[in-house]
This record gives C-alpha cells, sequence and structure tokens, in this order.
C-alpha cells in the first residue's frame, strides 16, 4: 500500500535527517569531493522522495547508507576513477550495523540539540518567529498579530530560518551539546565525550 | 538561489496542505524543472516535520543546554505560546515521551507546568524554570537550575529524594516542600512531613510549615502560617494570592510571570498593602483593582502598566 506524502517526510525527518551530517562525514573521509558529497545526499533525498513504503525500512539510518554508498559507486563507476580508499571504506562494516543501537539513538538526538542550537542562534526577529510558527505550531495569523508584524513577514522570516537550519543540517559546526538523557551528562563538559567511539554523532569534523 | 533555499521556501508555502489531495500546480511546475528538486523539498520538509514533531519538541526541550540563559525574548515568546496552551500543551506530551527515568524540564515567561515523575512524585514547575531529574536506585536526584518548584514526593525510604539548588542540597522521604532558587540563594518551604536541607551554613532539619532562607549570610528559619503558606504556593494553581502584601511586592510577583510589567510611580502607593486573588497572567486586574480600591490611575502601554496616584482633580 502506497504511503501518505506526510508520513513519508515524517519518516525521513525522524529516520534520515538527523544521520545527515555523519553521512556527509563519512563520504568526505571515503575520499569524495565536498561537491560530490552534495550531489551524492543529493540524489540519496531524490530517492528517498520516490519511496513510496518505508514501513519495511527497520533501520533508515542504515538505509541512508546504503543509499549514498549505491549512488558513489554508480558514480564512481561511470566515471571510472574508482579510489581504493573509496572501495575499502565503501565496504566498511559499518553498513553491516543494521540493529538499533545505542549509538544510532544517541547521534540522532546529539542531531535534536543541534537543530535546537541553529534555533536558538537565528538572528532575534527570525527565531522569534520561527519558534512561535514552527516549534509551537501558533497559527501565521496569529504570530503576526503577537509580533505586531505582518504576515508576510513571518511567512519570510520562517523560511529565512528553515534555510538556515538546513545549512546546520548539512555542515554547520556550531558548538556541540551534549544531550544524553542520562543526568550528569546534562551539565557534561563536551570534551568528556571525545573519543568515545559510540558516540559517532558527536565527533567533529576534522 | 540554490535549490535548497527555493526548497525551504516551497516547504514553508504548501505548509500542511495535504499534497496527495490537494496537489499544488506551482509546485508542481517547479519540482519538475529539475530532477533534483525533489530531493530538496522532501528535505525540506522532513526538516519542518521534524521540528513540529511533538517527540522532537520533547528532545529540544530536554536538549536545552542548561549553561545558556533563554534570552528575555525568547522567554516572552514562549510565554505568549503558553498564552495560548500550546506549549502547554506540547509540554506535557514531551514530559510523558521523555525518557521516564531521567529529564529535564523548563518553562517560560508565565509558564506554569505540573509534572508526574516516574516515582510517582508530583511536581510543579513556576514561571522561568529550569530542572534536571534522575530517578536512580538508591537516590532520586533534581537539580533545579533556575527558578522554582513544589515537589510532593512519593514515599520512597529506599531512595532519598534530594534537590540541589546552587549550594543548598534537600533532602526528603516522603514530604511535600517547594524550593525557589534565589539571586543570591535558596529558599525552601515544607509543606507536609520533614525535610533536612544542607548548605554551606550547616544542616537543618525543617518541619511542615516552616521557611527557610538560605542567603550569603546564613541560613534563616521561620515559622509560616498556613496562610502564608497558601500564599507563597498560589502560583501551582496559576494564581497570585495576596494577603495584606505591599502593592510594591505584588507586582513584582505579577512581573515574574509576565512581558507586560507593572511599575508603581508612586513611593507612597508601592507600599500600601493589598489583598486578592489573581491569575499570574491578569496584571491588568490587579491594576485596575488597585486603581479602584487604592485611588490610583492607570496608564498602559505596550510593555508596561503603570500606576500613579490619582491626580488631584484641578
Amino acid at each position: 500500500m502506497r504511503q501518505s506524502r506526510r508520513d513519508l517526510v515524517s519518516w525521513v525527518g525522524l529516520e534520515i535527517l538527523p544521520h545527515e551530517r555523519e553521512v556527509r562525514r563519512w563520504l568526505r573521509k571515503a575520499g569524495n569531493a565536498a561537491h560530490d558529497v552534495d550531489d551524492i545526499v543529493q540524489e540519496a533525498y531524490c530517492r528517498f522522495a520516490a519511496l513510496t513504503n518505508t514501513a519495511e525500512i527497520e533501520n533508515g539510518r542504515a538505509y541512508f547508507f546504503r543509499t549514498v554508498r549505491n549512488i558513489a559507486l554508480e558514480r564512481a563507476r561511470r566515471s571510472q576513477i574508482v579510489s581504493f580508499e573509496l572501495l575499502s571504506e565503501l565496504d566498511e562494516a559499518r553498513l553491516a550495523n543494521d540493529d538499533p543501537s545505542p549509538e544510532r539513538v544517541v547521534a540522532a538526538r546529539l542531531e535534536l540539540g543541534r537543530i535546537q542550537n541553529a534555533i536558538g542562534s537565528l538572528p532575534q526577529r527570525c527565531r522569534e518567529v520561527f519558534q512561535l510558527r514552527r516549534v509551537y505550531g501558533v497559527p501565521q495569523r496569529e504570530v503576526a498579530r503577537l509580533l505586531g508584524i505582518t504576515e508576510s513577514v513571518v511567512e519570510m522570516q520562517t523560511v529565512r530560518g528553515l534555510r538556515l537550519i538546513l545549512e546546520t543540517l548539512a555542515r554547520g559546526e556550531q558548538a556541540e551539546v551534549p544531550l544524553e538523557s542520562r543526568h550528569e551528562s546534562a551539565t557534561a563538559r563536551r570534551d568528556d565525550r571525545r573519543g568515545g567511539g559510540r558516540l559517532g554523532g558527536a565527533r567533529r569534523q576534522s | 538561489m540554490t535549490i535548497d533555499e527555493e526548497a525551504a521556501a516551497w516547504a514553508v508555502r504548501v505548509d500542511n496542505r495535504d499534497l496527495d489531495s490537494d496537489p499544488c500546480p506551482d509546485l508542481e511546475r517547479w519540482l519538475q524543472g529539475d530532477p533534483r528538486r525533489r530531493g530538496a523539498f522532501i528535505r525540506a520538509q522532513a526538516a519542518l516535520s521534524l521540528i513540529a514533531d511533538n517527540r522532537v519538541a520533547g528532545a529540544l526541550q530536554a536538549a536545552e543546554p542548561p549553561v545558556r540563559r533563554p534570552s528575555k525574548d525568547r522567554r516572552r515568546l514562549l510565554a505568549a505560546a503558553a498564552g495560548g496552551g500550546m506549549l502547554a500543551a506540547a509540554g506535557v506530551v514531551a514530559a510523558v515521551k521523555l525518557s521516564p527515568a531521567d529529564a529535564r524540564y523548563s518553562t517560560g515567561l508565565g509558564e506554569i507546568r505540573q509534572v508526574p515523575l516516574a516515582d510517582g512524585t508530583r511536581a510543579s514547575i513556576n514561571t522561568s524554570s529550569a530542572m534536571t531529574v534522575a530517578l536512580r536506585m538508591r537516590e532520586r536526584r533534581v537539580v533545579l537550575e533556575k527558578g522554582e518548584a513544589w515537589f510532593q514526593v512519593a514515599h520512597d525510604a529506599k531512595r532519598p529524594f534530594v534537590v540541589r539548588a546552587g549550594d543548598t542540597l534537600i533532602k526528603a522521604i516522603g514530604t511535600a516542600f517547594s524550593v525557589r532558587q534565589l539571586e543570591d540563594g535558596a529558599e525552601v518551604i515544607v509543606t507536609e512531613g520533614l525535610v533536612e536541607a544542607s548548605c554551606k551554613h550547616g544542616v537543618v532539619r525543617l518541619a511542615a510549615g516552616s521557611r527557610l532562607r538560605i542567603g550569603p549570610g546564613g541560613a534563616a528559619q521561620a515559622a509560616v502560617k498556613p496562610d502564608e503558606i497558601a500564599s507563597a504556593l498560589a502560583w501551582r494553581e496559576g494564581e497570585i494570592l495576596l494577603d495584606g502584601q505591599s502593592v510594591e511586592a505584588a507586582a513584582a510577583q505579577f512581573n515574574r510571570y509576565n512581558r507586560r510589567r507593572i511599575e508603581v510611580d508612586d513611593p507612597a502607593l508601592a507600599k500600601e498593602r493589598f489583598v486578592g486573588l489573581f491569575r499570574t497572567n491578569d496584571p491588568a486586574g490587579f491594576a485596575a483593582a488597585v486603581a479602584a480600591s487604592l485611588g490610583a490611575d492607570v496608564v498602559e502601554t505596550a510593555d508596561a502598566i503603570r500606576l500613579k496616584r490619582k491626580a488631584p482633580e484641578a
């Protein structure tokens, strides 16, 4: 049965998007140039957009990695330039890791923290609008009324906010916020988590 | 404009429109113009969906960095959203969906939250507050980062319930008490049972009906009458109960909850005593009541409500 567009969007949001940065890092590490990484990720999202049913996909993160690997391999074959690095990286055991792991959950939560940070550091008016409109779901007209601005300004600022957040999801390197649910970590120093191999999503891009 | 930028504009424009049953021809045209656009578009929509998703709202709330104080504007906005009940609704969902044992709760300006904790303890969190809760095998720990909270602690002799507010630790076994973090210390009011408070000045046992104020100079314990407790904790019902407080002190209370501040322009008027029960979000009602009973004029501006002595009639 074909899944609704809305369910597909929600699935991409929860299962794919939070892993994008990790996927990008991995593609870079595998020797892809920055613009190639953009293209590969772009293509992966096109394939997700064409999915008719995601119910069979158990692990979005692994699916994301598999998808970009396939795209990278297709491109490599087409261009007939296949680096050893790429091939060896692409066959990494990481891809076998299909089980729902704590790492995957932690990476996703870290990404949510980054989104929260990104929202928090939007320019003031943009942030006000974006929070009301998108985080708390206040109707556009109501946001306009509360802030004493026109609805078109609300829309414009929301678009602006979303652009900056999309940018952050791809590469923004703001301070990372620890946000495991474990109580101590709420106040733990960022440095403490360095080198913790399980926190795949937490490490910084080198 | 890049594809991602255009996609963001489309995602915002179509908003919640159900594209399955209500397709958008302009959007379709844009999508067909370049095969890559479908990917960028679903990505932009997915980001909005992720942010709006309640599960995420919960995680976002939990993710709020404790060190960074939200700006005034932000709190004001959160309060504005709370006024519509939306934040409150999102908050409750978030509280339920977060990990049952560990969680961070925060409230915006004017927002008051009732939170059932996983151990059966009931917590009420006052305006502009934040706390983290960690329920452990041997201990239940709460860190009040800022603001005020009241706890009706579920009895569990094996797991003491400990609240930390700055340097002060408050330990309870089965009891009800409130903790408020002040600029230079903390205040504890015990409504049931017994608690033990420890701070750099020493350890104090507090019984129901007592209040402890901890400041830089020391800790002072005092008995509080039931009326005073009712007044001090009326916020749990979203109320401000004035029982002979000065107009100035009452104004300060309203200003804890509202962006529109009450300003008392006359020193004599500020010292007048006042009695009444108000909603925390109704500073205008309070001002009107003061004006009517104490003979003051109310001047309302966008961000303040000023109380002045009535000008003598010419």
